[in-house]
């Protein structure tokens, strides 16, 4: 009797090694052998031009890794229209319909831990990019990931830039030659961390680089050309003759304020912005835009896209891109002013 | 206790438990199942930006009929193969139906016959005899020939039958662009207006392409765009360089982008045929989700256009049509 039942443990014993192990077998296959990714995207505003830039990019990526790796991926890029609501609805519907990544660029970074909640229990790595998640947040999961261009590094790229040009020749800044440049500054979202940032460290650069600089006005334009267009209109009236810089938290703010300025028929005043995106490379070229300071979209989207694939995969994050602490990718950036790129 | 109170327990304790049973399980009442229908939308282009407005309303219609889209544009623009695989692959892949903007009139019909599958199917801008020769498949189309009438009418109407309406030629005419010339030609024909086909397309150049609008003689010409990227490139062409500015008195085309709405808007264009793609959109999807169902779909005829000027931008019904809320 006692032999039987230990007869019995072992045959139960093996069966379940032998199903655990089969188990083991069938889950390796089915990632070796996965053909095809879905990558959920969801964008702050599908109408803001970096954003727009870096969705064209991250297509142009999905294309060319299809074509080379006869891999099909698919991925379905939605815009949260300014609403953490919508973007938590379509964080749901992503999940829901077996997407095996996501790369959001959130509408509010303290309300990531919505979203990685969601992730978290679904096992779905997530990219983030543009706007950074608090620190909190992207320390509770090693499967959490972040892609920007560095916040600091643009602002002192473009302070740079006014401060280049004043050292070549400060009357072309000091038009009125009273030995002050009278600057506005038009501001991105005040709930951003990245125009915090941008707007303290341009003038921090201006003022380390000796440029003599006085505030006359600024306001907060949500990174829009519309917006910027109209705060500009407004000082350009309240202040005429007095206004020689305009420093931009982004290029879309800086093509509004030059909007304003053409149609009050008003030259001479020197904007900078940031971002590069194709518009704002268009002014720089046309020498309505000072200068801009650009990062290499191509890279940040291929950053996004190849972190992105390396989570649905399950692989090992490729060497080329470098990730600081694991998680977070800062894209190299450069000045562009006309005829040149630095 | 009495016979009557036990009872009376027992019957309370059943009444709660079939409540419990209803409401909090699938033994009694068996919740249905919202089933999710994978469709694939392939269009004939590198990029969505002549179908934003169609994936809004496509997005919409998603949504409310749980359909799961992947919306797929090609590697190269026009490619009749690379459409052809996509087709192919997305059927392999599990798609419970195909909506198809075809790059060359009658491949559907040809990859039907040899792929032998008869997955539902959705046309869009075809020739709306095309899908009625199909088994399973239905077309949502503009009335494009109309569109190119109508635009030959305004044009006549505005600038007389004289030699002064250059044609900007489709690089790769799908069959809307097609039936869009051939329904402006005859309208121009019909009233002895002369359309003179310039050689020089977006490939040649600005220089050799304002050489063949001079040639036209002194008097300034009119710009007709076949397809919606001619009208763009035409238009900024227009914007940026004076030169062209003084050769050309009217642009005219088609198209529904917002920088076509914005050059119509600051006097670049002078008229424009618009469609409804929102509407498109929705019904496309309805009507693959219908399909998937084995449903009857019903047939939507042509949806609706119309051509605008400058000052219909700001009209309630196009401002509708051409600015759809999500």
């Amino acid at each position: 009797m006692r032999n039987m039942r230990k007869c019995y443990i072992r045959l139960s014993s093996l069966f379940l090694c032998a199903a655990l192990l089969l188990t083991g077998c069938a889950a390796a296959e089915k990632k070796d052998e996965k053909n095809s990714i879905r990558i959920g995207v969801s964008l702050y505003r599908g109408d803001d031009t970096f954003i727009n830039n870096i969705r064209g990019e991250l297509e142009k990526c999905a294309k060319d890794y299809e074509q080379e790796m006869g891999v099909k991926v698919s991925m379905d890029i939605q815009d949260a229209k300014g609403s953490q609501n919508t973007q938590n609805n379509q964080v749901e519907r992503f999940l829901s319909l077996g997407c095996d990544v996501l790369c959001i660029n959130p509408v509010d970074r303290t309300a990531a831990s919505v979203i990685i909640d969601k992730a978290m229990a679904a096992e779905i790595p997530v990219v983030f990019f543009n706007r950074q998640p608090v620190e909190e947040d992207m320390d509770r999961w090693d499967q959490l990931y972040y892609v920007e261009a560095a916040a600091k590094e643009s602002a002192v790229l473009q302070g740079s830039i006014v401060v280049d040009r004043y050292r070549e020749s400060p009357e072309s800044l000091d038009q009125n030659g009273d030995g002050v440049v009278s600057y506005v500054l038009l501001e991105g979202e005040s709930s951003h961390q990245d125009s915090l940032i941008r707007t303290e460290w341009s003038v921090q650069t201006l003022k380390d680089g000796g440029v003599p600089i006085e505030k006359i006005t600024g306001g907060i334009a949500n990174w829009e050309r519309s917006q910027a267009s109209a705060l500009m209109e407004q000082w350009l009236e309240k202040y005429p003759g007095q206004i020689e810089l305009i420093v931009c938290n982004n290029d879309d703010m800086a093509l509004g304020a030059i909007d304003a300025m053409e149609r009050a028929e008003i030259s001479g005043i020197s904007v900078v912005g940031i971002d590069g995106t194709t518009p704002g490379l268009e002014a720089v070229e046309s020498g309505r835009l000072m200068g801009t300071v650009s990062c290499d979209k191509e890279r940040y989207a291929g950053a996004i896209f190849h972190i992105a694939v390396s989570g649905a995969l399950g692989r090992e994050i490729p060497p080329e891109i470098e990730l600081e602490e694991g998680k977070y990718y800062r894209c190299p950036q450069y000045i562009v002013i006309k005829n040149h790129q630095k | 206790m009495t016979g009557k109170e036990n009872f009376f327990w027992i019957f309370y304790g059943l009444v709660l438990l079939g409540l419990f049973l209803l409401s909090s399980t699938d033994l009694i009442i068996k919740e249905e199942e919202a089933g999710i229908y994978p469709i694939s939308v392939i269009v004939g282009d590198t990029t969505d930006d002549q179908y934003v407005n169609f994936r809004k309303g496509m997005e919409r219609a998603a949504i409310e009929l749980n359909g799961d889209v992947s919306f797929i544009t090609l590697y190269e623009k026009g490619s009749a193969r690379q459409q052809r695989e996509m087709i192919l692959r997305e059927q392999e892949d599990g798609s419970q139906a195909l909506i198809v903007d075809p790059v060359e009139e009658g491949m559907i019909a040809q990859i039907r016959q040899e792929s032998r599958a008869s997955i539902p199917l959705i046309l869009i801008n075809a020739k709306p005899g095309e899908a009625w020769e199909l088994e399973n498949a239905v077309s949502i189309t503009f009335d494009y020939h109309g569109m190119g009438r109508r635009l030959g009418e305004e044009v006549l109407k505005e600038y007389g039958a004289q030699e002064r309406v250059c044609l900007l030629e489709a690089e790769s005419p799908n069959g809307a662009d097609l039936l869009f010339l051939q329904g402006f030609c005859e309208a121009m024909e019909e009233e002895g207006g002369l359309v003179r086909t310039l050689s020089c397309g977006r490939g040649s150049g600005t220089e050799a392409f304002l050489e063949e609008v001079a040639q036209g003689g002194p008097e300034k010409a009119v710009l007709v765009a076949q397809d919606p990227e001619g009208l763009i490139w035409a238009a900024q062409l227009l914007a940026e360089t004076k030169e062209a500015a003084d050769l050309v008195e009217g642009l005219y085309g088609r198209g529904n982008t917002v920088s076509a709405l914005n050059y119509l808007d600051k006097g670049i264009v002078q008229g424009l045929c618009v469609t409804d793609d929102f509407s498109a959109g929705y019904l496309s999807v309805k009507a693959a989700v219908e399909l998937a169902q084995n449903r009857v779909v019903k047939d939507t005829g042509f949806l609706e256009s119309g051509y605008i000027r400058r000052e219909d931008l700001r009209d309630e019904k196009y401002e509708k049509m051409l600015y759809p809320i999500e």
